[in-house]
């Protein structure tokens, strides 16, 4: 009799030790988002024609590129970033790409108000404007990665 | 206050070297993109100033840019280190799930 309830308290602490642990997972990133790749990607493709278009087809001459030659695509790009910031917001553990997100739109408005400011652009700061935007695209996209890599399993 | 982005940089990118093990090259890759990319910038700003294309004032202003730059660096980085210790500690779990489910089924 007393064998029998040692054995049914020892299967039951087991039972419970394992519901304990099962679907127990560490979770320090959110879940990877295959949309949110995908939104940075064309995000990033779309500031890079918007400042290799002023680049190649404008100059400074004539007012070939005052601001308001580009200012609906500042307002098309700054929608992007803006969404993007949103849809960062919104999920949970993920302070870092949400911070990476807002020094990114920081820094987008800041070129957009210089620009607008000096009515004009040479091509070293549209070179330098871009090198900056790539930057903070890659280091979103290193983010996602990260992301993708939490939820695979290491290789063996 | 004095603040070396490069050191800081190297610093982090080696206090994680000794805790991701393998996964070294995940951390280490894009690390060296960001030192590149950082270089070119820092050169074509120097470029900029010294042939007067931009003002003091505004090279003053870009620099200021490079630590938010650094910072989303920074960020990256802590992503993929979660990521690895995320990967790595349910691993073990899973070890140790199927360990006592193994031992669960040899008793019964």
């Amino acid at each position: 009799m007393k064998i029998t309830t040692f054995n049914r308290s020892f299967f039951l602490i087991y039972l419970g030790l394992i519901i304990s642990i099962s679907g127990c997972k560490i979770t320090l990133v959110p879940s990877y988002d295959a949309q949110i790749k995908e939104q940075i990607e064309s995000t990033s493709k779309e500031i890079d024609r918007f400042y290799l278009t002023m680049m190649d087809k404008t100059t400074n001459s004539e007012g070939g590129r005052s601001y308001e030659q580009f200012r609906e695509g500042y307002i098309n790009i700054e929608v992007e970033l803006l969404s993007l910031l949103k849809k960062n917001r919104v999920r949970p553990l993920n302070t870092h790409s949400t911070r990476i997100g807002e020094i990114t739109l920081e820094l987008w408005r800041k070129y957009k108000q210089e620009h607008k400011e000096d009515n004009a652009i040479p091509d070293g700061l549209i070179k330098l404007n871009m090198l900056a935007m790539s930057d903070l695209f890659y280091a979103m996209l290193i983010a996602e990665k990260g992301k993708e890599l939490a939820e695979n399993p290491p290789a063996n | 206050m004095n603040f070396d982005i490069n050191e800081v940089l190297f610093q982090m990118v080696g206090a994680i070297k000794q805790n991701v093990g393998e996964n070294w090259d995940e951390v280490r890759n894009p690390a060296n993109v960001f030192l590149q990319n950082r270089k070119e910038r820092l050169a074509l700003l120097a470029e900029l100033l010294i042939s007067k294309e931009i003002t003091q004032e505004r090279f003053d202003s870009r620099m200021e840019d490079e630590k938010l730059i650094a910072e989303a660096h920074f960020h990256a980085i802590a992503v993929i280190s979660k990521a690895i210790a995320q990967r790595a500690a349910n691993a073990a779990i899973d070890i140790f799930q199927k360990a006592v489910k193994t031992a669960l089924n040899v008793a019964n």
